[in-house]
């Protein structure tokens, strides 16, 4: 491809050397060269939030991130939460309270109330709504993802 | 496409003006969704995440606060800096979008862009806010009035790239006020109204109100805030100013509204500003 560039990108923690267009986003070179598929391609625009990533900490679009351009900055993507296999309180909680149906969005939703629940460990049901209003999910209707983020403090990892 | 991450302004400048079809990256919120769109193809993208000449916030001497122009929406939400009546600024970069786009835009891409909906305009509109443009070898200042000059379109030349953005003192004791109207959290404006207000002694000492998202640029007409100011500034006044305001405005019909919606609206968010800015500086004193 024209302008393809060879660069090394840090995700959840590894260098990993990927061919990128300049045009490429964070979000292409996530899933078709590392093959995280995790991360979704909704509109592409930054309005659904099924691409969000955090880049250095900060949840973000990876559909409005420029592969070239997160070149030295921390990549963390929805595979990179769970640790040594065991599901985060967060991710079990959503789990446990079945909060996700088809999943299409929870990628994302987990990213962004990850990023909450960094700077407010028990986030009030309005703080969780305001986080999560980047996150559009189109079949659960929402009371449920954001009982399950509020909620979190009070779940048992098995 | 070239794509080219200079390691400071003065080479990003130059990477800009050395052809046709070069743009600058700032934090891609709106850019990288154009691409991604097919509505632009840049020749050439110069980033500007290399190097911190246009990054933070800091307060002048005469506590002017100047917001570098790579300030993320996020950081200007939460800046404590920003003070009396400058809040308004705060208040509109919360308004923007939805969390993890304001961590990715910035101010100066923001008005580079000049969407008449955006909510930094009429906020930056009742702040007086001077923008700062760097070209090769030389520097300008423009009040935001200026730097807009139609929809989607600055005095930007081309070469140029916004460096700062300057926001004078508000008069102390004064509180800034953005209401936006909007289908749903995190949308474009349908009608946004930024105000900043002081009063002494029951007596309206400041009055700065400016209309977004109705016309090719904020509206702000400083004869009708006069009338308020030296007066009690009671609610129907604002109903009034606003209807003055909504008849001035030149708003379209769009996906979000018709314009007579938007003329409608004007007046009732107005007030409701008003009323906001009120009961801010009733908890205050």
């Amino acid at each position: 491809m024209k302008g393809e560039r060879l660069v090394e990108l840090t995700v959840n923690g590894r260098g990993r050397a990927v061919r990128a267009t300049p045009e490429a986003t964070l979000l292409t070179v996530l899933r078709d060269e590392l093959t995280l598929t995790g991360a979704k391609r909704g509109c592409n625009q930054g309005v659904c939030g099924a691409c969000t990533v955090l880049v250095d900490g900060r949840a973000v679009r990876s559909c409005l991130s420029l592969a070239l351009n997160v070149v030295g900055q921390e990549i963390t993507t929805i595979e990179g939460l769970a640790q040594s296999g065991r599901l985060l309180p967060l991710q079990q909680s959503l789990l446990s309270l079945g909060a996700v149906q088809c999943g299409f969005c929870m990628s994302g939703m987990l990213v962004s109330a990850f990023a909450l629940l960094q700077r407010s460990p028990n986030p009030t049901r309005d703080e969780t709504r305001a986080a999560l209003s980047g996150n559009l999910c189109r079949c659960s209707g929402y009371s449920k993802i954001v009982d399950a983020v509020c909620n979190v403090g009070e779940v048992t990892v098995p | 496409m070239e794509f080219f991450f200079p390691a400071n302004i003065t080479e990003a400048i130059s990477l800009l003006a050395e052809r046709d079809g070069a743009r600058c990256l700032a934090g891609g919120a709106t850019l990288v969704a154009m691409m991604n769109a097919g509505l632009v193809e840049p020749f050439r993208l110069v980033s500007l995440r290399g190097f911190s000449e246009l990054g933070g916030i800091n307060v002048l001497s005469d506590s002017t606060v100047r917001l570098g122009a790579m300030t993320r929406h996020a950081e200007t939400a939460n800046s404590t800096l920003l003070k009396d009546g400058q809040r308004v600024l705060s208040a509109a970069a919360g308004k923007i979008a939805n969390p993890p786009v304001r961590n990715m835009g910035t101010i100066g891409g923001s008005l580079a862009f000049a969407d008449p909906a955006a909510d930094y305009l009429p906020a930056l509109m009742t702040l007086d806010a001077v923008i700062e443009l760097a070209a090769q070898g030389s520097t300008r200042r423009l009040s935001i009035r200026d730097l807009i000059v139609d929809w989607y379109t600055t005095a930007l030349e081309p070469g140029e790239i916004i460096t700062a953005i300057e926001v004078p003192p508000a008069p102390r004791g004064s509180v800034g006020i953005f209401e936006k109207l909007e289908r749903t959290a995190g949308d474009y404006a349908i009608v946004s109204i930024a105000c900043v207000l002081a009063f002494e002694k029951g007596i309206c000492s400041t009055a700065r109100i400016a209309v977004g998202a109705c016309g090719p640029g904020p509206v702000r007409i400083r004869e009708l805030e006069a009338k308020l100011e030296g007066t009690r500034a009671e609610p129907d006044a604002f109903l009034a100013i606003g209807e003055s305001l909504a008849a001035e405005c030149g708003p379209v019909d769009d996906v979000r509204a018709t314009a007579d919606y938007r003329r409608l609206v004007i007046p009732r968010l107005v007030a409701k500003a008003a009323t906001h800015a009120r009961a801010a500086l009733g908890a205050q004193s």
